[in-house]
């Protein structure tokens, strides 16, 4: 069986999984009762990406039609529309609603955009209220750590004046520094380099920070400073309210380029002394608490971004990661497991109201954290997702990990991100449906009705969210609860199909709100029909969703045992769905919409999500956050990369996930997400240190050497953050980054005939997938 | 050393400089002084003779030829450069130059120029309304200009033609006619009008027009004829003019007469010319003076009245109308104008100092120069009984690092290599030259506990054939009452602070506006010349307004960054480095800073001032070293810690509804200041504060940082930026160049017998023996009051002794100590005529200052009159007996007692009309104001300055002074009137235009600028006036703050405010004031 699956499974999906509307479900054919569906044991959950890149996109330059409240849902191809009576009927309420006055033209043969089958998903673009205002500029805060070895600090130098450089003219900059104490440069004062100082040791609140930047709309502390000498001319036509003279702090890029890169000439590091036995004392906390509380004083529905460059953990004042004493170990994730990790509640506390701060204001926090060491991104994970902010986890400042990803942040055209802010998603659904939650870079507004379901999973007890940022691949997870009313069951023909529709509000890159609609329909499905649920199952999208599934229940659930409960519900799954004879393992067959999940489910127990103790708490939050946010296509590579080999006998094919694709021939591309590692072969390494390549008779080698680079690269531009890319040789010390992924048939306790010559052994006492599979068998047809 | 620790702070090792158990101190083995060694009585004798011929000439020729002395004298090379400058800056011995002339060697004499201030705008003059001085009685004010006969007329009647009051001859020449008020009104009328140039004997003109004669008319009588000639000094002097500059208060000594024409480095303001008095002991007696003979002589000087020494009965039996009393009788200073030599000691005996107003030279050998420590009685009363019998305070006024006279030796250095500092092994006391050694030398006896010590080896010495060491005239801690001695490890908790200043400048809305920035700026730019060299001076500089602005000046070659600390309700610095740096490394920078903070802030609309975070901050930045911090205020502390709310309109409306808790406002706010001072004053960080306003900031409240910290406030109010950047240069420059020391600890110890009551003045006290001075100057006085805990023997002496702990500001730890030893008297007439007016009246003032903020103003007018009034009957019921219950018997030494505390009655600090800051700023002045300068500034000194030219000049820069009152005011004079604060130029209303012209530049009254920049023109009268103002200047270590003050309009009323001596509504004259004290003596005698 195994075998059979081993090539579906990852690899760069060619074709577009995700469909027009970019929603994958679990199931596309829903049981109909609250007992069928738990005998589906896979959650009904979508994953949709709210504003994702779409060339057949319509845009549409004008407001959308709304059914009458409550309902709201906007008007879509799934609507009944009578044309003769100008009357449409909303697939959700069946609210009969009238066409507007400016809808009068309408007809079977004129139709507007939003009516057209093949436009389940369509935005609007309507004119803005006041067309004179221009969109306002987005704001970049850099908040910049300067606790750093002078070569460090050299590296986020270049790679900030870089991202000046790139930034658009119009948009708004701030800087923050920090180290021990807190510097907020006031870029608009000309006479001589001035910086506000907070410490950092004392938690500060917003109204505080505001008042003594004077800022506070009551605050006269500072009077109208904005009109001294000492300032560029008054307000600039950004936008901004005028009293608030927060562009004391922001100016134009164009405008405070030349003091920007001055100032960062002249940045020194962090100039507190610190003993030998000490850490750097180092306030990220405080930094981060100005700088949302500085973005407090932009007017609501700018969009913002505080980028924080950091290059340690936070050792002073709130939010603290870990004591500045270096004998002081950073918290574990045993320490977590076992409670002994006596910061990190508080921190995690800290960043929690940070989140709700910033979510208010409806401002993004992207972190940068360049450190060997932890940074506390686990501690500031809640921050960074709650607001959909970007997270980048790299060792260096120098490494390309870092260097690229933030260079990819400011980039325009075919590799921008497409960076929108403010955005508010809310869900519409057919009766019968309750929504859970949502599982990603999002948050609860909390505004409860009807559809809220009573479990809660991720944010819930909402039917909208709010996204401070997004992007074009940022992944939502919708969990769903079936629950038939009592009324709905009674009445005669049941409605066959679903609808669910998701608004997604936004504020695009170029400033302008648009509303993105979605409307989607699915089939019910009797539970008796397995045949249909069957079909509908999609196992990719399943076993993305269960890896955020269980990442979430890990943080929140203590005692939690993931493993345990993947194989309960993995023997569960095969116990409903498979063919088998009871009490016969080798009957067992499965559908092939089924297929590939035990191999998924195999590589998701190994992965590290589930064995998070080869990992720091800093790294799981890391590659928990970006798996929650990643499309499915990219998730399932996480959980399960995905392997090509490179030989003179074939094309560039794909590979078994196994060790015994290692041959002394070959060379491997994996691509793990994280990394992507280019694994020569022995004999490959050995003629290219030779330097066969070099030579003209040997071209074909030469270009063997170089078709997995060509390829690494695709991946990597193709992907943010940017992947580590690791390139090894058969028997290096690098290798391991291929071996630990690598199923492990073949082990240091395999016989020496079951090892394939030329490749290689795992030294593991692990399971292999052959061995998994045989326990699943037997456990799924146990009665 | 650890910053978390405090420097000084206890545990058992900690050195200090005077720290030992005083108790069981053995009174019988204090040394007997015995009398033996007293000079035969005659020897002073013929002082006497000469005292009797004051009128026959304004210059007797005894002090005549002292002064050209003066003037032509060289520059003196004479100290070993080594020994002065180890005291403290070497301002002591190097010349300063003005700085903003660089190195200008010979600036003219009116050197304020150098203040660079704008030229005087021609303000327009105020309505010129002829009024009669409010103050002035009225019968003198209607018929003044036609009443004054003139002095020549006087001048031939001899005394016996006054109307003498029914009792006999012996009464004085005062006691006048009942109607003596224009005493000659009705007969010379005709006179009136007489020139100036036709009066005899120079006086100073405004005399002869007033109703009131010249007290040099008394003078006129033989002196023969009076039996109390022989004892008063007022009727012996040869009218010399009063107040000539003492130069005890010199800030720059030099010489009296400011002509220096001998070329030495400029005299000018500010500046120190290197002079050197002669030392003329033969000259000197010119003018009789107790001082300067051995004690137990003076009753010989009195013949006449034998058992009341020293008396100065004042009026007859039926005083009990004041007309009786003569006004031009009455005692007023006359203080003579020649320096003496004063040996602090005699033939084994303390001498009397002279006053600490006068111009002295002293001589240590062996008790301590009287400008250093001054005790108010130079006997010690052998029992508190005695004491309290009284009346008199028993305090001592310390200036441990008063200026000398450039005369005078100076304090020798001592430096006993590691061991340190020979002391009592009991009571710590330090080697004296009052210790005795006995057996050969081989042990000495501790002058303060009686405790017999062992010689150290190395230190043993034989002893001569007068009991004496052979070596006491070597060592000078042996034979010089103040010596300072080379510090040891031992009396360090780290190594000395470097010298730190920092400056903290107001840049609020209303602090640009005025110009206050700008001012503050420019002098702290000017002033960065005069900072100490080396590299151990660091500076730094902050500003604020409701934000505080630190600039990191540690970025060579760099624009500095301003650094904002934006939370003023929990203050840090915001740099660990480079907030304070070395002057040297810095100093182009920060005088790049200074020019530009004015334009910088110059459109700041921030009105709210943070000044205690401020300071909190500075004090942060401090923390590591210590330092001065230098606040530049201008406006009330309102946000942040420490702000204060403006009481004064609460005060107003309770003032007039009669609350008697109005002393309150005087308080400071709360402890919130007051806390933060200790912890300054813990990290030996002071506190000077420069209050430029226009407005109420509550000094009651802010003054408590200066005065924790051994800091000071000056005032400028209302803050004007034409006249006033002048003063605040000077002051700032005077500050920080003055000779002082930093992270001192002072104690005294005395004998068995006294023990020290309490330490009063500006510092901080956490243990109750020593009292913490973060900052001490040479302009910083302690008063240090005693009481008796047991008795002394008769005849013995009690030693003091003041030790000061502290480090130059060139990093040298020093202990500089200053003995005194004075004789214990059983005799109540011994105690009044050792009695010290000028030490009694500074301890008067400082005990008023100190109540004001507890009591009423009422009540503390009352204490201090009873304080004169006890005083004054005490020597009446018992040193006085026999004279006729009459008269008004005044102790000779205590003459002048009633007419100062009248005028302390009507002082700034007690009159009840007084704005609440300007009394705060008084008591924060007098809690630290030198006895020399106590006396001016609750009697100021006045000069008529119209008639300059007339003057023959060769003798005193400065004229004849004349008395406070109304009467010697004439509309068409001029007159200067200073306290050592203020300069008040009074112009009446019909000055004569051609000296209007001369002086200010202006043809008539009307064209007088409302604000003074004092310029000197190229004419005589202008150099004069220059001339005398920088000599007072350089009197008073102050620079004057010059006011225009015209007859008629609210300046006329202020100036005639400071006329004592006249009626007030709210106050006696100052001859009512006689008869009430007399009455009230009579009431007690009853």
């Amino acid at each position: 069986m195994a075998v059979d699956l081993a090539f579906s499974g990852g690899g760069v999906s060619s074709t577009d999984l995700d469909g027009p509307d970019g929603v994958r479900m679990t199931w596309n054919s829903w049981p109909r009762s609250k007992v069928e569906a738990s005998k589906c044991v896979v959650p009904v959950a979508a994953s949709v990406t709210p504003i994702r890149a779409s060339p057949s996109l319509v845009v549409l330059p004008y407001a959308p039609l709304r059914c009458k409240p409550p309902c709201a849902a906007v008007l879509n191809p799934l609507a009944r529309v009578d044309f003769t009576a100008k009357i449409w009927i909303c697939p959700f309420c069946f609210s009969r609603n009238y066409f507007p006055p400016h809808y009068a033209g309408i007809s079977e043969t004129n139709v507007p955009g939003e009516l057209y089958a093949q436009c389940t998903t369509v935005e609007y673009a309507p004119p803005p209220l006041d067309v004179a205002a221009p969109p306002p500029p987005p704001v970049f805060l850099f908040v910049l750590d300067t606790c750093l070895i002078e070569e460090e600090l050299g590296y986020v130098k270049s790679a900030m004046r870089r991202a000046i450089d790139l930034l658009p003219d119009h948009a708004l900059v701030g800087l923050i520094t920090f180290g021990t104490q807190v510097h907020l440069h006031e870029l608009g004062f000309a006479d001589m380099s001035k910086i506000y100082v907070f410490r950092g040791t004392m938690e500060i609140s917003k109204d505080q920070i505001l008042e003594q930047l004077g800022l506070s709309v009551a605050g006269v502390r500072h009077g109208a400073v904005a009109g001294a000498p000492g300032y560029l001319k008054g307000p600039q036509a950004n936008g901004l309210h005028r009293s608030t003279s927060v562009n004391r702090f922001l100016l134009p890029a164009s405008d405070c380029e030349y003091t920007l890169n001055s100032l960062l000439d002249e940045l020194q590091r962090n100039q507190w002394p610190v003993e030998a036995v000490n850490r750097d004392l180092r306030c990220t906390g405080v930094a981060l608490s100005v700088a949302a509380g500085l973005l407090g004083a932009c007017t609501s529905g700018t969009g913002a971004r505080i980028i924080a460059l950091v290059g340690g953990p936070c050792t002073v004042g709130p939010g603290l990661i870990v004591s500045n004493d270096l004998s002081e170990p950073f918290r574990s994730h045993k320490d977590l497991d076992k409670d002994a990790a006596p910061y990190f509640h508080k921190a995690v506390q800290f960043y929690d109201n940070l989140a709700k701060q910033l979510v208010s204001q409806g401002h993004v926090l992207d972190l940068f954290a360049s450190a060997l060491d932890q940074v506390g991104v686990a501690e500031m994970k809640v921050a960074v997702e709650r607001t959909g902010g970007l997270v980048v986890l790299a060792e260096s400042f120098g490494h390309p990990v870092f260097k690229d990803s933030f260079k990819r942040i400011f980039e325009d055209g075919e590799q921008s991100l497409g960076l929108s802010f403010n955005g508010t998603l809310e869900i519409n659904c057919s009766k019968d449906i309750k929504i859970q939650g949502i599982i990603g870079p999002c948050t609860s507004i909390e505004k409860k009705g009807t559809l809220c379901a009573d479990t809660i999973v991720g944010q819930g007890n909402t039917t909208s969210w709010k996204m401070c940022g997004l992007d074009r691949s940022t992944c939502l997870t919708v969990f769903f609860d079936i629950s038939p009313s009592e009324r709905s069951s009674q009445p005669g023909i049941p409605n066959p199909q679903l609808y669910i529709q998701f608004l997604t509000n936004y504020q695009n890159p170029e400033g302008q709100m648009r509303l993105r609609v979605t409307t989607i329909t699915r089939a019910w499905v009797d539970g008796s029909n397995t045949e249909e649920l069957v079909g509908g199952f999609d196992q990719e999208t399943t076993a993305v969703i269960l890896a955020r599934y269980i990442s979430l229940k890990m943080e929140m659930e203590e005692e939690f045992d993931a493993s345990r409960w993947l194989d309960r519900s993995l023997i569960r799954l095969c116990s409903q769905f498979g063919n088998y004879r009871k009490d016969d393992p080798a009957s067992f067959t499965l559908h092939p919409n089924f297929s590939i999940l035990p191999q998924f489910m195999f590589n998701l127990r190994r992965s590290q999500f589930v064995q998070v103790y080869n990992n720091s708490p800093d790294e799981t939050a890391y590659f928990r956050m970006l798996l929650n946010r990643e499309s499915i296509t990219n998730s399932v590579v996480m959980i399960q990369p995905s392997l090509l080999s490179y030989s003179f006998n074939s094309p560039p094919t794909p590979a078994l996930l196994d060790v015994t694709s290692i041959s002394a021939d070959r060379i491997l591309l994996l691509d793990a997400y994280f990394t992507v590692v280019i694994f020569h072969g022995m004999t490959i390494a050995q003629w290219r240190n030779m330097g066969y390549h070099n030579r003209l008779e040997h071209q074909v080698f030469a270009q063997l050497l170089q078709a997995p680079h060509d390829d690494a690269q695709l991946i990597i531009t193709d992907r943010f953050p940017v992947p580590r890319l690791v390139i090894c040789d058969q028997h290096g010390s690098q290798a391991r980054f291929l071996l630990a992924k690598l199923n492990p048939s073949a082990t240091y306790n395999s016989a020496a005939h079951e090892v394939v010559p030329g490749s290689d052994v795992i030294l593991t006492d692990d399971v292999s997938l052959q061995v998994f599979c045989e326990h699943l068998q037997r456990l799924a047809v146990q009665s | 050393m650890a910053s978390s620790s405090p420097p000084f702070a206890s545990g058992p090792p900690r050195p200090r400089p005077g720290f030992a158990p005083s108790a069981n101190a053995n009174v019988a083995g204090a040394p007997q002084i015995s009398q033996i060694g007293r000079p035969v009585p005659s020897s002073a004798a013929p002082s006497a003779p000469l005292q009797p011929s004051p009128f026959s000439a304004p210059l007797p020729a005894s002090s005549r030829p002292g002064h050209p002395q003066f003037a032509s004298r060289p520059p003196a090379a004479a100290f070993p450069q080594g020994l002065v400058a180890s005291n403290g800056p070497q301002g002591l011995a190097a010349p300063r130059i003005p700085p903003p002339t660089h190195a200008q060697p010979t600036p003219p004499v009116g050197a304020p120029a150098s203040i660079r201030a704008p030229s005087p705008s021609a303000a327009s003059s105020q309505a010129q309304a002829v009024r009669p001085f409010p103050g002035s009685p009225p019968a003198a004010a209607a018929s003044r200009p036609f009443t004054s006969p003139p002095s020549s007329q006087q001048f031939g009647r001899p005394p016996i033609s006054h109307p003498l009051s029914g009792s006999p001859t012996s009464q004085p020449p005062f006691g006048g006619p009942p109607t003596l008020q224009p005493p000659f009104a009705g007969s010379h009328p005709a006179l009136a009008g007489l020139p100036t140039t036709q009066l005899p004997f120079n006086r100073p003109p405004t005399s002869q027009q007033f109703g009131g004669p010249p007290t040099q008319q008394t003078f006129t009588r033989p002196p023969v004829s009076q039996p109390y000639m022989g004892s008063q000094p007022y009727a012996g002097r040869p009218s010399p003019p009063s107040y000539v500059g003492p130069p005890s208060s010199q800030p720059f000594p030099g010489p009296p007469t400011m002509g220096a024409p001998s070329g030495t480095p400029a005299p000018a303001w500010p500046s120190q010319p290197r002079q050197v008095l002669p030392s003329m002991p033969g000259n000197m007696q010119a003018p009789p003076r107790m001082f300067g003979m051995p004690p137990g002589t003076p009753g010989h000087t009195m013949p006449p009245v034998p058992p009341a020494m020293g008396n100065s009965p004042l009026a007859g039996s039926q005083i009990s109308t004041p007309s009786k009393i003569d006004p031009n009788q009455i005692p007023r200073p006359l203080p003579s104008s020649s320096v003496t030599l004063f040996e602090t000691r005699q033939g084994n005996q303390a001498n009397v100092p002279p006053p600490a107003t006068s111009n002295f030279v002293v001589k240590d050998n062996g008790n301590c120069s009287p400008r250093l420590m001054r005790c108010t009685m130079n006997q010690i009363p052998c029992t508190g009984d005695l004491l309290s019998t009284s009346s008199m305070p028993l305090a001592l006024m310390v200036q441990p690092l008063a200026l000398p006279h450039p005369s005078e030796e100076p304090i020798q250095i001592v430096d006993f290599g590691e061991s340190g500092p020979i002391r009592c092994s009991r009571c710590k006391g330090y080697i004296n030259p009052f210790m005795k050694f006995i057996d050969h030398g081989r042990r000495f006896i501790c002058n303060l506990c009686g405790f017999t010590n062992d010689t150290p080896r190395d230190y043993y010495c034989n002893l001569g054939p007068d009991g004496r060491r052979r070596d006491a005239d070597e060592r000078p801690e042996l034979c010089r009452g103040t010596v300072e001695f080379v510090a040891t490890r031992e009396y360090m908790v780290r190594d000395p602070m470097p010298a730190v200043f920092f400056f903290l400048i107001d840049v609020s809305m209303n602090a640009v506006q005025t110009g206050a920035t700008a001012a503050a700026c420019s002098a702290i730019s000017q002033s960065l010349a005069d900072l100490p060299d080396g590299p151990r001076t660091m500076v730094g500089i902050a500003t604020f307004d409701c934000t505080i602005h630190f600039y990191n000046l540690g970025r060579a070659s760099q624009q500095p960054l301003m650094l904002i600390v934006p939370d003023v309700h929990d203050v840090y610095t915001p740099l660990h480095t480079d907030i304070i740096v070395q002057l040297a490394e810095c100093r182009q920078s920060l005088e790049q800073l200074l020019e530009n903070i004015p334009n910088i802030f110059e459109n700041n609309k921030v009105a709210e001032s943070a000044f205690g975070a401020a300071i909190k901050a500075g004090f942060l930045a401090l923390k590591p070293t210590g330092g001065k911090l230098l606040v530049f205020q201008s406006v009330l502390p309102s946000v942040g810690i420490g702000s204060l709310s403006s009481r004064e309109a609460e005060g107003r409306t309770n003032v007039s509804s009669g609350d008697k808790e109005a002393h309150k406002l005087l308080q400071p706010a709360d402890k919130t200041l007051k806390a933060m001072a200790g912890e300054f004053a813990e990290y030996q960080v002071c506190v000077d504060m420069f209050i430029t306003t226009q407005s109420y900031v509550d000094i009651a409240s802010i003054s408590v940082v200066p005065g924790t910290t051994g800091g000071q406030v000056y005032y400028y109010y209302p803050f004007s930026a034409l006249s006033d950047p002048g003063k605040l240069y000077n002051d700032l420059r005077w500050n920080i160049s003055r000779p002082q020391g930093f992270e001192a600890v002072m104690r005294v110890r005395c004998s068995q017998g006294l023990q020290v009551q309490e330490y009063s003045g500006n510092f901080c006290k956490r243990i109750p023996t020593d009292i913490d001075l973060p900052g001490i100057d040479c302009d910083k006085t302690i008063m240090v009051t005693f009481k008796h805990d047991d008795k002394f023997q008769e005849n013995s002496e009690c030693g003091i002794q003041c030790a000061l702990l502290y480090t130059t500001v060139y990093g040298q730890r020093r202990i500089r100590v200053i003995n005194l030893s004075l004789p214990c008297t059983s005799m109540l007439s011994n105690l009044f005529r050792s009695a010290d007016l000028d030490t009694q009246f500074a301890c008067f003032l400082k005990q008023a200052a100190s109540m004001i903020p507890v009591s009423s103003l009422s009540q503390v007018r009352e204490h201090i009159t009873n304080l004169c009034i006890n005083i004054l009957h005490a020597y009446r019921k018992y040193c006085a007996t026999v004279s006729s219950s009459g008269q008004l018997i005044l102790p000779e030494a205590l003459k002048l007692l009633p007419l100062y505390t009248l005028a302390l009655a009507k002082s700034i600090g007690l009159r009840n009309d007084g704005r609440l800051d300007d009394r705060s700023y008084w008591v924060s002045l007098v809690t630290s104001l030198p006895i020399s300068l106590a006396i001016p500034l609750v009697y100021p000194r006045m000069i008529p300055i119209h008639n300059l030219t007339a003057k023959e000049d060769d003798e005193s820069l400065l004229p004849a002074s004349i008395p406070l009152s109304s009467e010697h005011i004439s509309d068409d004079g001029i007159y200067l009137l200073e306290n050592g604060e203020d300069g008040l130029i009074y112009i009446g209303n019909m000055a004569n235009p051609e000296m209007l012209q001369q002086i200010f530049g202006v043809p008539s009254v009307d064209g007088l600028p409302s604000q003074l920049v004092l310029e000197q023109f190229d004419n005589d009268v202008s150099k004069k006036l220059n001339d005398i103002v920088n000599e007072i200047r350089k009197q008073r270590c102050s620079y004057l703050r010059l006011r225009l003050c015209r007859k008629g309009d609210p300046s006329g009323m202020h100036f005639m405010s400071y006329m004592v001596e006249d009626k007030t509504p709210g106050g006696l004259s100052y001859v009512e004031f006689l008869v009430h004290v007399h009455r009230q003596i009579q009431t007690k005698m009853a």
